[in-house]
């Protein structure tokens, strides 16, 4: 139906390039110390490329991202020890699940936009943080919460990627799926009933769109792709701590997607490359950690001031630059 | 006031007063007053917070999400001065002074590099000079038990049988003249009517002359001392530990929304509200766990109340 | 067991004895005075600094110990390479920090870990390296259930009981009431132990949760005082337990109940913060030896810090319990021969083999053994916070709960009672 479904871009070669590069080389040159930071980013790119997706495409802002991550954990932790499902089923029910709470979070949504819907959003953020608190994360217990006093029981990763090395390859690949699902909306109708949404809600309407409908997917998939990324979060450590998901940390991951540029790729890779890797660097160089806190702030208000289009719309504009530099060299 | 306020209003008061019967069923009245009590003091400090955001979003449009962190810095200073054995009246001072400045260097140097993106962006750049205010504190203080002891902790006054200590009744006390005090000086003063040229309409006001740095500035310092003021009495009323006190914006934006960031009576009685259910729903078998979800809970359902009914309005501001 | 009553003798030297004291030098491993030269072993630590508190007084007396201990002639010779890492609370940063020590570092032991965390995440990383991990600071069930980790500290528990012990012996408890944070490792499994063993001496007991992200105790308090308990017991981080003080002392509950506190409390700084109006009142369980007793070990270990730590390190019950670990550490270590320091299987095997190390910090041995649960210390001390300072109201006495009954099992067949 549409030719341009498979077309890829240069940008779009980068991204593949990048993908193949942290799947072949990184997990082989890493110790193991990186390998659990680049796993954790990993996961939180599939994340930020729910949260970016939602900014760039509808203008609506989620600050529950990381609450809905949460949320797939939970599930992907519940159902790992209450069934003798392989990970792989369990992520795919996961991630479903969380996108049934993406919609219901949509209810909102439909009335409410900007700021409202940010802080509407957050409250929900505020109520999972401390549900997951109060509740704690399936451990291997009894009853429909699964926690039981003491140690938690093994959990069971993907039977595809054992050790640390493999798991990285494993999330990469998860990771680049979630993008391929995003852009591939982007190119169908989705893609075209969102842009006229974000264009004028007035004419989407009046061309027939479902503006309501679209809506809701959006939050649909960006609840999909959060579930997901809880649960090989889950994956990588084999237990859940609500100290991860709490709501400053949702309203963190949309700044940085914001400040990595959300209408590209790169953003929500930036984005979670300054959420996990920078703070593990400053750890390596030393830095206190209270310190690394205020480096981190410090970093974070800089570039929204000095960034608009965020640090992959720099990134990209600085090498088209010296692109046609280099083509008007040769001519 | 006109007719749906009214019938709003009714509808609050039943509410309301339905919830606190049904967690306060077969209670005694004096563990009931006891409860109530201690849910209007949070309940004060969510209102106190909430009105200081509200002032300054509708003067200068940033929603402020370091307010909190403001008010721990005031509070370790001040922490800090009385160790050095300065007598406790500096100590507020300087709370209140420490809080005030940080929120004016925000205001004054940081914010209006951002004056033309979203209002998200706004708020959550907010953030980042939390985490700024945040790490110098636990940096400086290093974790450890302290306490922050007020006079009026030793006084105390017996209502229905019931203590109630002096810093519990300032609180709230000052929540309520603070809402007045800022009800009567956006109503009847110059700048007051400045305030709410801007907070109406922005570039307008401008055209018309309104000195909006001027008028923003002066938001930005009465949201500082609020910051301030709320960051002792949290200190002393709940815990003197820098996480605690920088995170309480999030129920404190709650209690905004209850005011829709607007009204300051509807803040007040939304955060009140807040504290006295929070609290009670101790007395609930079932609840008691996850009693601190109440602020998010309520605002939800408020926000999700009065946009009952509305579609989405094409174009426009947020 | 065995308990050191010759040591109630010093009581109350403070701090100024102490420092007078700490001028003699401190001894440490093989007190050569020269340091050690040879091939650096590895050794981790992990401890936990970030938004809900400091844990790293552990680490950082071990990491003074064996400074010491490398200025007088190290291991045989062989200096301590000791790599500490932060888990700041999170579990990823946690298996992160566990990671890099445990694989990349290569280290052979870990040493005096403090954490609220680590041990829930790495418990399993541990056994499967075949790693033991003498930990300092534990705070969750993990740290005492676990193949490869051993803790010099008591954990919630048994100074829970502890404390409940000696309220219902010589303060009349019936009826405990335990302010617990509602964690499963944490607060909901030590406060059950308080239950189990009131019902067990013919009382009762409750618990009331406090969700780690309220910011209010008070409600917790009225909840605990609604159960009609006589007896109030804080299981509590320390400034959660000021603000239950204080919030009781608004509601001038002191004179109804019965205040008692696990070892959290027993901190320096806690006398001077919870003011005039608790003169007297609270009792507190303490895990180790309270500063106060000041035996050889004790003065040492202040000596150490002095020498080698910074001067901002902490001298609390955590810094004692990281100086136990590496002091127990290195005299395993120097019993082994030099050349198998570099094999962590051996190491292991020698940690686990420890059986009957003593210390006046310890009421009782300290021993390891090979089971799958492990927690040496399970007696102690209770204070009295008096006139802004600690009195020690019980010397060193056993908890009585079914509990330890396997702990004492094990005990049995190391010939250690």
């Amino acid at each position: 139906m549409d030719r341009n479904l498979f077309h890829v871009t240069p940008r779009g070669w980068a991204g593949l390039g990048l993908a193949a590069f942290c799947f072949a080389v990184l997990p082989a040159v890493v110790g193991s110390y990186w390998l659990s930071i680049l796993t954790s980013a990993a996961c939180f790119t599939m994340a930020a490329s729910g949260v970016a997706f939602m900014y760039a495409r509808l203008g609506m802002v989620s600050l529950t991202q990381v609450g809905l991550m949460g949320i797939g954990g939970w599930v992907a932790l519940r159902l790992n020890y209450a069934f003798a499902f392989p990970f792989e089923v369990n992520l795919v029910l996961a991630a479903l699940a969380t996108m049934i709470c993406g919609w219901v979070l949509a209810l909102p949504a439909l009335r409410m936009r900007g700021l409202y819907l940010a802080l509407v959003t957050l409250m929900a953020a505020g109520g999972l943080e401390i549900i997951f608190s109060t509740f704690q994360f399936p451990n291997g217990g009894s009853g429909f919460w699964g926690v039981k006093i003491g140690s938690a029981d093994p959990f069971r990763g993907p039977a595809l990627a054992p050790g640390p090395a493999a798991y990285l390859r494993y999330v990469v690949v998860m990771v680049t799926l979630g993008f391929l699902f995003i852009e591939g909306h982007r190119r169908l109708f989705p893609g075209r009933a969102w842009a006229l949404i974000r264009r004028s809600e007035a004419a989407a309407m009046a061309a027939g769109v479902n503006v309501t409908l679209y809506k809701t997917w959006a939050f649909g998939i960006a609840g999909l792709l959060a579930g997901a990324s809880g649960t090989l979060l889950a994956g990588s450590l084999g237990l859940l701590d609500d100290g991860t998901f709490r709501s400053p940390e949702s309203i963190m991951i949309f700044a940085l997607s914001v400040v990595g540029g959300a209408q590209y790729w790169l953003g929500a890779v930036v984005a979670a490359v300054l959420y996990r890797v920078l703070p593990g660097l400053l750890n390596q160089w030393g830095v206190n950690a209270d310190l690394a806190f205020v480096i981190f702030g410090a970093g974070l208000l800089h570039a929204v001031i000095t960034a608009p289009d965020g640090i992959a719309g720099q990134i990209w504009g600085g090498i088209g630059r010296l692109m046609s530099r280099r083509k008007g060299g040769a001519e | 006031m006109s007719k749906r306020a009214l019938v709003n209003w009714l509808i609050y008061v039943v509410l309301m007063g339905g919830v606190l019967a049904w967690l306060g069923w077969g209670k005694p009245l004096a563990v009931q007053g006891l409860f109530i009590t201690a849910g209007l003091a949070v309940g004060s400090l969510y209102a106190l917070g909430g009105i200081g955001m509200v002032v300054l979003y509708r003067a200068s449009g940033v929603l402020n999400f370091s307010s909190g962190a403001a008010g721990a810095a005031g509070a370790f200073s001040a922490w800090q001065v009385v160790q050095w054995g300065w007598p406790a009246p500096v100590s507020w001072s300087v709370c209140i002074l420490v809080a005030l400045v940080l929120t004016l260097i925000y205001g004054r140097f940081i914010a209006p590099h951002l004056a033309w993106r979203e209002t998200v962006v706004k708020a959550v750049a907010t953030l980042g000079f939390a985490l700024i205010i945040l790490g110098m504190v636990t940096f400086l203080w290093i974790d450890d038990p302290r306490s922050m002891d007020l006079p009026t902790d030793g006084v105390s006054v017996t209502i229905l049988g019931l203590k109630v200590t002096g810093t519990r009744l300032l609180a709230f006390a000052a929540s309520l003249l603070i809402s007045l005090g800022i009800f009567i000086f956006l109503g009847r003063t110059q700048i007051g009517l400045q305030m709410r040229a801007v907070a109406n309409d922005r570039d307008l006001s401008a055209l018309l002359g309104v000195p909006i740095l001027k008028v923003e500035t002066i938001a930005w310092g009465i949201s500082g001392v609020l910051a301030g003021f709320s960051g002792l009495m949290f200190a002393n009323l709940i815990r003197l530990e820098p996480v605690v006190i920088t995170f309480m914006v999030i129920p404190s934006i709650a209690a905004a929304l209850a005011g829709r960031l607007d009204r300051l009576a509807l803040v007040l009685v939304g955060g009140l509200s807040m504290g006295v259910i929070e609290s009670m729903l101790t007395l609930s078998p079932l609840l008691k766990g996850v009693r601190p979800i109440a602020p998010f809970v309520i605002a939800a359902l408020v926000l999700l109340y009065y946009q009952r009914g509305a579609r989405l309005t094409f174009g426009g501001r947020d | 067991m065995k308990f050191k009553t010759s040591l109630m003798a010093v009581i109350a030297l403070g701090v100024m004895a102490i420092a007078g004291q700490a001028s003699a030098g401190p001894s440490c491993g093989m007190n050569t005075g020269q340091a050690a030269t040879g091939k650096p072993i590895v050794i981790g630590g992990i401890y936990g600094n970030g938004a809900p508190g400091d844990w790293s007084s552990s680490t950082d007396s071990a990491a003074a110990y064996f400074a010491c201990v490398n200025a007088n002639g190290g291991i045989n010779g062989r200096p301590i390479e000791y790599h500490v890492e932060n888990d700041e609370w999170n579990p990823e940063a946690a298996a992160r920090a566990a990671a890099k020590l445990v694989n990349d570092d290569k280290a052979v032991a870990l040493v005096g870990n403090g954490s609220f965390i680590e041990m829930a995440v790495n418990a399993k990383t541990y056994a499967d390296a075949g790693i033991m991990s003498m930990a300092s600071a534990c705070a969750i069930s993990e740290c005492f259930e676990s193949s490869n980790i051993v803790s010099t500290n008591q954990g919630p528990l048994p100074s829970n009981l502890g404390a409940a012990q000696y309220a219902q012996e010589e303060l009349g408890a019936k009826n405990v009431a335990c302010i617990g944070l509602n964690i499963p490792d944490n607060g909901i499994w030590s406060c059950q132990a308080v239950i189990d063993f009131m019902t067990k001496r013919g009382g009762t007991g409750s618990m009331a949760m406090l969700n780690p992200g309220a910011p209010d105790v008070n409600s917790a308090l009225l909840e605990a005082v609604s159960s009609g308990a006589d007896t109030i017991l804080m299981n509590l981080p320390a400034g959660l337990a000021l603000a239950v003080l204080k919030a009781a002392q608004e509601q001038d509950l002191r004179d109804a109940y019965n205040w008692i506190a696990p070892t959290p409390l027993y901190d320096l700084s806690v006398p001077a913060a919870i003011g005039d109006y608790w003169n007297g009142k609270v009792y507190v369980n303490a895990e180790l030896a309270p500063i106060s007793v000041n035996g050889p070990d004790a003065q040492n270990w202040i000596a150490v810090l002095d020498a080698f730590g910074k001067p901002d390190d902490p001298r609390d019950t955590f810094g004692q319990a990281g100086y136990l670990s590496a002091e127990f550490f290195v005299k395993a270590a120097l019993a082994m021969n030099p050349e198998d320091l570099d094999d962590r299987a051996k190491v292991t095997e020698a940690i686990k083999g420890i059986v009957g190390y003593r210390s006046d910090l310890m009421c009782g041995p300290y021993y390891v053994g090979d089971a799958d649960f492990h927690m040496p210390n399970h007696a102690g001390y209770m204070v009295q916070i008096i006139d802004g300072g600690f009195k020690i109201v019980r010397d060193c006495y056993e908890f009585d709960s079914d509990y330890f009954n396997r702990h004492i099992e094990l005990e049995k067949k190391l010939g250690l009672r």
